[in-house]
């Protein structure tokens, strides 16, 4: 596998940008201090940055997908399955873990069923879908929980303390890569990549475009699941507010990988670089002492950040495509 | 096996909105032949295509593949039926290999062996191009021939029992013709059925067993071998009003003594290409000719101002001044007085969304602006009116959506546009690819008086027929330059066709239509 | 795109069909009519003047917005940077005034940053295209950044700035604002005003039609010599400048600068430009059909909050209906009407 991945990156030059800004800024945490790269350190780190590798990684093969479909709704899907697990399981005294994993996962995966039907019968923009999605969920969030609070249920009260690095957070992640992997070696990735390349022909060609992008979505849908447990268990709480921080962060983060937005092209190694330098940013800058403007340095710099990413992205796209 | 009857239509109607794209449709073919559907523009030949191949369905009427009724193309794919449609589909970011395979497996489960399917794809593909391909190139690196090979390809390794291919060889050379037509013929003889939807009718007489020819939507009659010529075909297509007048025969005047109003010196459109010297005189139609890729379209970009050639300078006489002047961009160009119309329609030609009004006169907007860039539409009424009228355009009102138009149509109109602004020189980029016969005549009429009255006309087409008759001169290219100017009565398809290869003027070239695989 | 081919020399003509052709328009009034009419309805004192003058008010406002908006989308784009340039106008016009200058230079100064971001905005994201939201909404978390840095120097609060809001400007954006001696808010007035000259000018002016040459064909556009970057970005300027001035005119409603005002108008302004029937693909649409977007959206907010929902609940309700909206205007053909 390691050396899948090395082969993949040599071969995929959309993926230099992403992996050489990884190392750019490992190297400069690195002269920040040695917080990072302790056991407690690279513990806390996973338990922050999976859910912002598990929202990537879940619009990751709807974008792929094609017809620009950008989903906008992965923050307050999360947001969504968080308090609801927390007010209407948790506060219910369900808290069984079976029935708390099966919800979370069930309700990611049924919601974005819902918008690749409507998206396939429908048949309005996608990214007008996902906006729709977007919106509503924000809603939905607050009213459900109208502001942060509740608590998650004991047994992933343990999961948040970020002193191990083998956590089940970690373990979140992992099945997360094993379903990819396990998808990346059947037809239905290159069915994917084609179908979002270009529909039509894809369509003309046979290929069942409404089932694949179906199971696009589904799949999406089950990892925002995986990301709303990691998130609950990072917070240990529910909160409804952080919806549309996490839906800039992820497709920033998309773009970072080197995905096109517009389908056919992306993957799973793209998207977790993008989402982990996301989080060595946000890590980086916290390390400078800004103050009371540390928060909105931050904000600058991500702003900074993915205009920076997508004007590489851009030539390095088209110096590629003209070589 | 010989005459068992693969594809029955009867009865098929379509329609899109108000329009009847097929009214009443009947079709037959057998396992081993190759039949052709000929029919103008807007006759109803890719619908039928495109029904067939289960991408739409009828709105009456019954249609049997394989004594299957197919509803999508992967019912279709399912029988044994291969599509190749006039757009070269492909995915540019993905390689030859998976482009070559897409849909042939299931959404999880692969049906082939790689190793197989690789062999299989570089021999096929290798006897399609003339040259070896790799496989695993990017297709976006690849020049558009080599993207509409596979396109071919793709349906060819299906081993279909039916082929379609919609107008698919419009845009394929005379060589690559050939060699399509080669495993076409391969095909036939394992019984295969074989339906080629053409406007080529020079193609059709020589490669189909049958023709089915439609018209206004409805089948109206079907030629055996022996009756396919070109006067029968052109009789049942073309309704009994128009048939009597108009011969293609303008004689070719004789330009002696007209200055030259546009002049190319050193001009170079590649790296590798040698440089030529070009000269187009006023009043005269210089047609431009060449093998795909030859640097015919390059050189006519240049002269239009859209791409820059590799070397060299294009300078017209000034209309004011009377003095050559340089043209190197667009903006110079068009002050310089040459109007460009592109055969590409969809991507550099019409704005979909526009009225018929916009699509045409948007080419005189800007001379016609008051204070605050206000544009006079009122003026430009009478301009509109005038090259409607001119062209024989068919509108409704002027109001409406370009897309009402038929692409013969829409071709007008992007030609009234190049007209409205009274240009000294015309430059056509394959104007007349996929337009039916009529809309061609009424074009070589239009641009016949266009340079009668002193303008000038660069016309490249990739159709050799078009130039008979029409043009003054026209140059070949060959390998990136201009080969060899011919005229008189030298514009015959020999003479051309051996300067479209190289050959030298003493030997002819053996054109020769019973070669076998 | 669905092209149609008509059968024309059967000597039969094809008048186009008037109600097929003003379809989206006779839609959006027939919705702005059943939303009025069950406003009547349901809530008390819906129909009144004084609810007719809070909506138009709210309207001008996101109308205001929505310009910039319109014009992106027409070329197939879309801008994100909108509540960011007017949260930043928002707090950015106080500050300057805290800091000495006169309000009719900070507000010209202020103007001129939101047109200089929005040109950024427009130059950088011309190569991405599809992507081009993606860099709007960079460029003005970028600048919304910048602009708290900037007001947090020196200060304690980055978010609010309280700062003296000149009589004048409250009455431009107030409920209770006058015009002329007439009890209509100003900015509605001024609203009218652009959306009309706005509207002429799309269909009149060379530049106008060439935001819809762009939006209907790039490569034919380039033929015709129309410089699609200049266009492009000067759109983008626009609607840079839109934002400012909005955020301006909303410090006159507020009465104190908040950088968290724009948030809103993210979604609405795209809401608006949908329900309008404007197609985010590009070259069909216009103004006129946004400002009854507009009217469609505030009068809907309108409703509901008579009807006593909740913020949230209002966002939940406008999200559920953009797809049905879009649906009726802007389904895309099913992908077999495409080959």
């Amino acid at each position: 596998m390691p050396s899948n991945a090395i082969r993949q990156l040599a071969r995929d030059r959309s993926l230099f940008v992403p992996a050489g800004l990884f190392i750019v800024l490992l190297a400069a945490v690195a002269t920040r201090g040695h917080g990072l790269f302790t056991m407690n350190g690279i513990a806390g780190a996973i338990l922050v940055a999976t859910p912002l590798i598990l929202t990537a990684l879940a619009i990751t093969p709807i974008v792929m997908a094609g017809r620009g479909a950008v989903d906008l709704s992965v923050g307050p899907l999360m947001g969504f399955i968080n308090v609801t697990l927390i007010t209407w399981l948790v506060g219910h005294g369900v808290t069984n873990p079976v029935a708390v994993i099966g919800w979370a996962i069930g309700l990611g995966a049924a919601f974005q069923l819902i918008q690749a039907l409507v998206i396939i019968y429908v048949r309005v923009v996608p990214i007008i879908v996902t906006l729709s999605g977007f919106l509503v969920l924000s809603g939905i969030n607050l009213m459900v929980m109208s502001r942060p609070g509740g608590v998650a249920p004991d047994w992933m009260l343990s999961w948040g303390a970020g002193t191990s690095v083998f956590s089940p957070v970690l373990f979140l992640l992992l099945t997360a890569y094993v379903i990819w992997a396990g998808l990346r070696r059947t037809m239905f990735y290159r069915n994917l990549r084609m179908t979002g390349s270009d529909e039509r022909m894809a369509y003309t060609s046979g290929v069942p475009v409404d089932t694949v992008r179906i199971i696009a979505h589904v799949v999406g849908g089950a990892f925002t699941g995986l990301a709303a447990l990691s998130y609950t268990a990072l917070i240990s709480s529910g909160d409804p507010t952080q919806g549309s921080t996490y839906t800039l962060q992820a497709v920033t983060a998309l773009v970072l990988g080197g995905a096109s937005l517009s389908g056919g092209r992306g993957g799973a190694l793209g998207s977790t670089l993008g989402a982990i330098n996301m989080f060595l940013i946000s890590y980086l800058l916290s390390t400078f002492n800004f103050g009371t403007v540390s928060g909105f340095v931050t904000q600058m710099a991500f702003g900074l950040i993915l205009v920076g990413s997508l004007l590489v992205n851009v030539f390095v796209i088209s110096r590629r495509a003209a070589a | 096996m010989e005459n068992e009857i693969t594809i029955r239509m009867v009865d098929v109607a379509k329609s899109f909105g108000e329009t009847k794209a097929l009214r009443k449709c009947d079709f037959e073919a057998h396992a081993g032949e190759v039949h052709a559907i000929v029919g103008e523009n807007g006759s109803g030949k890719s619908t039928m295509a495109k029904i067939m191949s289960g991408v739409l369905h009828p709105d009456a009427g019954k249609v049997t593949i394989l004594g299957e009724q197919i509803t999508s193309p992967v019912d279709a794919k399912r029988v044994g039926l291969a599509t190749i449609f006039q757009e070269v589909l492909v995915a540019e970011e993905a390689s030859v290999f998976d482009n070559l395979f897409v849909g042939r497996d299931g959404i999880f489960r692969s049906e082939g062996n790689t190793g197989d399917r690789w062999r299989e794809a570089e021999t096929i593909l290798a006897r399609l191009v003339g040259k070896p391909v790799d496989l695993n190139e990017v297709v976006g690196c690849l020049p558009l021939s080599i993207k509409q090979w596979i396109v071919i390809a793709r349906a060819i390794l299906r081993s279909p029992k039916v082929l379609i291919l919609d107008e698919s060889s419009a845009a394929l050379d005379l060589d690559s013709t050939i060699r399509l037509h080669e495993e076409i013929d391969r095909m036939r003889a394992s019984g295969a059925t074989i339906l080629i939807v053409t406007h080529r009718i020079a193609e059709l007489v020589r490669i189909a067993d049958r023709a089915t020819i439609l018209r206004d939507g409805v089948t109206v009659g079907v030629l055996e071998k022996h009756e396919i010529t070109e006067a029968n075909l052109l009789a049942m297509m073309t309704p009994s009003d128009r048939r009597a007048s108009e011969a293609k025969d303008y004689a070719s005047k004789g330009r002696d003594g007209a200055g030259a109003i546009l002049t190319a010196r050193n001009l170079a459109t590649h790296r590798t290409a040698a440089a030529f010297d070009f000269d187009l005189p006023q009043g005269a139609i210089v047609g431009v000719a060449g093998l795909d890729g030859q640097g015919q379209d390059a050189f006519v970009r240049a002269v239009a101002g859209i791409a820059q050639p590799f070397g060299g300078d294009v300078q017209v006489r000034s209309a004011d001044t009377g003095k050559m002047t340089s043209v190197g961009t667009l903006d110079e160009a068009a002050r310089a007085g040459i109007s460009y119309v592109s055969g590409d329609r969809k991507r550099e030609g019409i704005f979909p969304q526009q009225s018929i009004f916009e699509n045409l006169a948007i080419g005189v907007y800007r001379k016609n602006l008051g204070p605050l860039g206000v544009i006079r539409k009122p003026s430009l009424k009478p301009m509109f009116k005038r090259e409607v009228d001119r062209l024989r355009i068919k509108i409704g009102s002027p109001s409406n959506k370009i897309t009402s138009l038929s692409g013969g149509n829409q071709q007008k109109v992007l030609i009234g546009r190049a007209f409205a602004n009274d240009p000294q020189v015309i430059v056509l980029n394959d104007p007349a690819r996929g337009v039916d016969l009529g809309t061609k005549r009424d074009l070589y009429r239009e641009l016949r008086i266009f340079a009668d009255k002193g303008g000038s006309v660069i016309y490249l087409s990739s159709e050799i027929e078009e130039f008979i008759g029409f043009a003054d001169r026209v140059d070949v290219f060959f390998a990136g330059r201009l080969f060899r100017s011919l005229s008189g009565r030298d514009i015959a398809e020999e003479p051309i066709l051996a300067a479209m290869f190289g050959q030298s003027r003493n030997t002819s070239v053996e054109f020769d239509l019973e070669r076998t695989a | 795109m669905v092209s149609t081919v008509m059968k024309t020399d059967t000597g039969v003509t094809m008048r186009s069909n008037p109600l097929r052709t003003y379809k989206g328009i006779s839609i959006g009034f027939g919705l702005l009519a059943c939303l009025l009419v069950l406003g009547a309805l349901l809530v008390p004192g819906f129909v009144s003047s004084q609810n007719a003058r809070s909506i138009l008010l709210l309207a001008a406002f996101l109308g205001l917005a929505s310009i910039g908006q319109t014009l992106c989308a027409l070329v197939g784009a879309l801008d994100l940077s909108i509540p960011y340039i007017i949260g930043g106008a928002n707090i950015l016009l106080p500050s300057l005034m805290v800091a000495g200058l006169p309000a009719p230079v900070a507000m010209v100064l202020v103007l001129l940053l939101g047109a200089l971001v929005g040109a950024t905005n427009g130059a950088l994201s011309f190569k991405l295209q599809g992507q081009a939201l993606i860099m709007s909404l960079g460029v003005g978390f970028a600048a919304v950044g910048a602009v708290q840095i900037y007001t947090s120097l020196g200060s304690q609060f980055g978010g609010t700035v309280f700062a003296p809001v000149p009589e004048w400007l409250r009455n431009i954006s107030a409920f209770n604002g006058k015009f002329f001696g007439l009890p209509i808010p100003p900015v509605i007035i001024i609203w009218a005003v652009v959306a009309i000259a706005l509207g002429w000018l799309m269909h009149n002016t060379w530049f106008g039609r060439s935001i819809y040459a762009i939006g209907g064909s790039r490569t034919a556009a380039a033929r015709l010599g129309i410089s699609e970057f200049k266009v492009w970005t000067v759109i983008h300027s626009v609607s840079g400048a839109m934002s400012a001035i909005t955020g301006m005119l909303l410090l006159g409603f507020s009465g104190g600068g908040f950088v968290g005002v724009g948030d809103p108008y993210l979604f609405t302004t795209v809401a608006a430009v949908v329900i309008g029937g404007t197609s985010l693909l590009g070259g069909a649409g216009g103004y006129g059909a946004t400002v009854l977007g507009v009217l469609v959206l505030t009068v809907l907010t309108s409703l509901l909050v008579g009807l006593g929902l909740s913020f949230p609940a209002q966002q939940a309700v406008v999200g559920l209906l953009i797809v049905p909206m879009v649906a009726i205007y802007a389904r895309s053909p099913h992908i077999r009407n495409q080959i």
